[in-house]
């Protein structure tokens, strides 16, 4: 079974081996951008796929079926298309943020990847504050939305920009809460120190009912940051065209939507790491045999699955609930979620001080 | 490389969109400035070793305070014939004020002794220790804050909420 | 320490009136919470404790004061029943005044500069609030705003000011700090870190007590304010304020007071100067009240110049006796502003009408002025003695020729009082109960510290 702690470490000698000190270092972080970019890419390019292929499923459609095996290049020709046509600046836009407003959400999503884990020992920094690092640098992407969405010049953009950013303003506080209540049950925010806190069971199993509680918070705010249906009122095309991108086309409207999906997989990720152990595989207790049994499935299948799941479920709300309207969507976070979550980490804290999860 | 190239990288940067903030023209584009500059002054906490901080100031700052501000200027249409006139006089004297001010801190500076920086190792700005501090020394204070915060609160609830009777 | 952790929990409490629906037991649960708090003040007299690792000091000195705005408040809520009874927020109008009280307390009491910080900002902030309270009226807006704008500007340059500090004596405690100042100073090595930071803390702290060239701001927020909230800005908060800067500036920088105390003597000149000229000529007699309050602040400053043993029962005495004399004025203000026109040309006829009422407000405005048998000249007597001793004699002279202008715009009041009643003024001051309890509270007073100041003075000495 292939490793990917075993290639990192094979490249890293190899690379100390080779070349000097500083640029051993270069190269090492040239490779990381670069996988990076090429995950991105790959990750947009499946995730569409996959959420054409989920929706048709769940309408009892074939989806995308005509490029390739099974469509499987259908979202490769539709981001050819979009990169061949014509970025436009309309009049009246402030130039400077108009462009600079995909990159910063872009950014923004590409630095959220350093302390993901994707594989045992497989992560690009695992930094002492982990999930507040996380929790940081998304809030960045706000400030990216709201930069597109008033350069534009455009009335619907404005507002779509306004919706997002209350949206993910409003929902990030029960997000980080219920990311709080895990960091208080492992007693680090470091990502290396929850996953291998979640070594005899992953917290949602070992967590009981308070942590099955923030999961639940987590997966609805992960939802809604992402602006996705029910929560899609940001982009609602019925009311406001398309939101904070209307204007934008070409190559910088792919960043956007490349960003949307990106962050799906992002927020899915952290949800998995904090709440399903990550690339920690499903072990019980002291049951040697099984435990070892599951060691054999390499990490980054577990971690992938794990996510995978994650997003499947976001992508099945889309199909299955209505969308909000904004004064529900502000009620539903600052009169239930909010105040649910806030009881529930004293839950949780009452829980980890009388040690009743270990 | 020299150590401390990272910080007049950063410093030079802050001090720049710090000048930004009160040059440019346009509100929106302050405010930018305003939460660029305090992505730079979290790289000097970084610099520190002081990642919680560094966490906690962009996600205070730049993520929540900072994207009020943006949505309230937004819905603000600020013209140039909406922005306050001032006399040249008072441009005059709060340049002279504020050159002496900048004076008297050079010179401040200048005589100081200058200390080591915290060694990039120390783990003097982790959770843990700053959690210490918080809830040992600097308990009462700490509690205290939430009375001010309950008091902004109430206060913005006050000034915020219709009149019932 | 006690008398804090009442005024805060009551605050918790009085907030929780609107949830739990005890709205009518406000008022009565306001008094007798700030009663308790007054009690347990004064119960902890001579103790001298240290709380929490030194963050507030509970001596003598911040008892007294604690006491006294704990009192002032009592006295202010005599005549404000209204804002706590009818009014649709009065909840959080309760709430918030008792969190400025308990800045206040935290400001009399701390021992540390961080203390003195959130203290300062839970103060701060409440008022932001109440100036601003009265929503539909543009005036109480713009005093808000403008009030937040130059407090926070003032924040600004304190907080800049504890940073050098901090910077020099690597800490915020004040007994850390004065014996870093104290050595340093010794050795003639004072770091110029301290000089600026010191002269920093300086200016927050003269726009926060409206000190001359920091003072304008305050007559429009007074003004704008809601007459109630204008006199506990004026009596409860002033009085804080300088009792965190005298408890700065004679804790920690006594040894380098060469440095300061010209600066600051020159500055309180000039304060009272402005205040007391200015004040001549306005015909609202918020705005005169607002200008006499700026140039109570230049006498209230003359000892934190002195800075000797004297002083700090002066500012004590100063402070009481400014406040009731305040208070009482404000009292009478806020029965003739009813009507919504201040100017003192509505208190013609009053004496004619009330006489007792006249009478007394004469004694409260005898008492600011500083005419003797009243508390006024006393308290005036010992700042005043207090600075001889440290050798600012122009400053007492100074001093006195600005109380002579203040003499005249005082008696202005008390001559418009017994002039016959002019024709335009349709309507006169009605005083209700309130109003005539409290002047006759506050003349009481001033008459009874006149009789013995000593036993106020005292008690700091």
């Amino acid at each position: 079974m292939f490793s990917l702690e075993k290639l990192v470490s094979i490249i890293q000698a190899w690379l100390q081996s080779t070349l000097r000190d500083p640029w051993a270092y270069v190269v090492v972080c040239v490779m990381v951008g670069v996988a990076a970019i090429a995950l991105f890419a790959i990750l947009g390019l499946m995730l569409v796929y996959m959420e054409r292929k989920v929706a048709a499923h769940m309408q009892i459609r074939l989806g995308p079926n005509r490029v390739g095996p099974m469509g499987l290049f259908q979202t490769t020709a539709d981001t050819l298309k979009l990169v061949m046509k014509e970025g436009l600046t309309p009049d009246g836009a402030d130039k400077f943020l108009f462009n600079l407003a995909p990159f910063m959400v872009m950014i923004a999503a590409m630095l959220i990847l350093a302390p993901i884990a994707f594989a045992k020992n497989f992560q690009i920094w695992d930094i002492s504050i982990g999930v507040l690092y996380v929790a940081a640098v998304s809030s960045v992407a706000v400030i990216g939305i709201l930069m597109a969405g008033w350069s534009s010049n455009n009335k619907y953009s404005l507002l779509g920009a306004m919706r997002s950013a209350a949206q993910i303003v409003s929902y990030e506080l029960s997000a980080g809460l219920s990311i709080l209540a895990i960091v208080i049950l492992s007693g680090s925010l470091k990502i290396s120190d929850i996953i291998n806190s979640q070594a005899d069971g992953w917290w949602i199993i070992k967590g009981h009912i308070p942590v099955i509680i923030a999961f639940i918070v987590f997966i609805i705010a992960v939802t809604a940051e992402t602006n996705r249906a029910p929560f899609d009122l940001a982009e609602a095309e019925s009311e406001l065209t398309a939101g904070f991108h209307t204007e934008y086309s070409g190559m910088k409207f792919a960043l956007f939507f490349l960003a949307e999906y990106i962050n799906i997989f992002i927020g899915c990720a952290i949800g998995a790491t904090i709440f399903l152990g990550g690339w920690m595989p499903f072990h019980i207790g002291n049951w040697e045999a099984f435990n070892h049994v599951m060691d054999f499935i390499p990490s980054s299948l577990w971690f992938i699955g794990k996510t995978v799941f994650l997003i499947f479920l976001i992508m099945w709300f889309r199909w299955t609930f209505p969308r909000l309207r904004v004064d529900q969507l502000l009620n539903l976070e600052w009169k239930y979620l909010l105040p649910i979550s806030m009881v529930n980490l004293l839950v949780v804290t009452l829980m980890a001080i009388m040690g009743w999860h270990l | 490389m020299n150590p401390s190239l990272p910080f007049f990288v950063l410093a030079t940067l802050s001090v720049f969109s710090a000048l930004m903030v009160v040059l440019s023209r346009k509100p929106v584009h302050s405010v930018l400035y305003l939460i660029f500059c305090f992505f730079t002054i979290g790289g000097h906490y970084l610099l520190l070793n002081a990642q919680f901080l560094f966490a906690v100031h962009i996600i205070v700052y730049a993520g929540a305070i900072m994207v009020l501000f943006l949505f309230t200027l937004m819905f603000i249409n600020m013209n140039k014939e909406l922005e306050p006139h001032k006399s040249n006089l008072l441009k005059g004297a709060a340049t002279i004020a504020a050159g002496c001010l900048l004076l008297v801190l050079v010179a401040a500076t200048k005589g100081a002794e200058t200390l080591p920086a915290i060694s990039k190792t120390s783990d003097i700005g982790t959770v843990s220790n700053l959690g210490k501090a918080l809830y040992g020394q600097y308990l009462l204070p700490f509690e205290l804050i939430s009375i001010l915060l309950l008091t902004a609160m109430v206060g913005a609830v006050m000034l915020g909420k219709k009149d019932v009777e | 320490m006690k008398a804090l952790i009442v005024i805060a929990l009551l605050g918790v409490v009085t907030m929780m009136s609107e949830v739990f629906r005890f709205k009518k037991l406000l008022l009565p649960l306001v008094v007798v919470g700030l009663l308790a708090a007054c009690g347990l003040a004064i119960g902890d007299w001579n103790t001298a404790i240290r709380y929490y690792s030194d963050m507030v000091y509970f001596d003598n000195y911040s008892l007294a004061f604690t006491s006294l705005i704990i009192v002032l408040t009592l006295l202010w809520l005599i005549i404000s029943k209204g804002y706590f009874v009818s009014d649709s927020s009065r909840a959080e109008h309760a709430t918030l005044i008792l969190f400025t009280l308990c800045g206040g307390v935290i400001m009399t009491a701390y021992s540390d500069l961080s203390m003195f910080f959130v203290g300062l900002e839970i103060l701060s902030i409440s008022l932001y609030v109440l100036a601003s309270s009265n929503k539909h009226d543009l005036k109480s807006n713009e005093a808000g705003m403008k009030y937040f704008l130059m407090g926070s500007f003032a924040t600004g340059f304190l907080l800049f000011g504890m940073a050098l500090i901090y910077g020099a004596a690597a800490s915020f405690n004040l007994v850390k700090i004065a014996e870093y100042v104290q050595t340093t100073a010794a050795h003639g090595q004072t770091p110029m870190f301290v000089y600026t930071g010191v002269l920093l803390m300086m200016v927050g702290l003269m726009f926060k007590v409206s000190a001359a060239p920091f003072h304008f701001w305050a007559p429009d927020v007074y003004e704008g304010a809601p007459t109630l909230i204008t006199a506990f800005m004026a009596t409860v908060v002033k009085t804080a304020a300088f009792a965190a800067f005298y408890r700065l500036f004679s804790t920690c920088f006594g040894d380098i007071s060469g440095f300061w105390a010209q600066t600051l003597a020159v500055i309180s000149a000039v304060t009272m100067l402005t205040g007391n000229i200015l004040a001549v000529s306005q015909t609202s007699l918020k705005r005169m009240l607002a200008y006499s309050s700026i140039a109570h602040a230049g006498y209230m400053l003359m000892a934190i110049v002195a800075m000797n043993k004297i002083s700090g029962g002066a500012i004590f005495l100063y402070a009481t006796a400014y406040s009731l004399g305040s208070l009482g004025a404000f009292a009478c203000l806020h029965a003739i502003s009813k009507y919504g026109d201040e100017s003192i040309e509505n208190l013609k006829g009053f004496a004619a009408d009330n006489k007792i009422w006249a009478g007394l407000l004469g004694v409260i405005v005898l008492s600011l002025a500083g005419i003797p048998p009243v508390a006024g000249f006393f308290a005036k007597y010992y700042i005043f003695y207090g600075v001889f001793q440290s050798n600012f004699t122009w400053l007492v002279l100074v001093a006195i020729l600005s109380s002579l202008i203040g003499v005249y715009y005082y008696f202005r009041i008390i001559i418009t009082m017994v002039q016959p009643r002019s024709e335009k003024a349709t309507v006169l001051p009605a005083l209700t109960g309130a109003h005539k309890a409290l002047l006759l509270i506050s003349a009481l007073l001033a008459l009874g510290i006149g009789i013995y100041p000593a036993f106020l003075q005292g008690l700091l000495s």
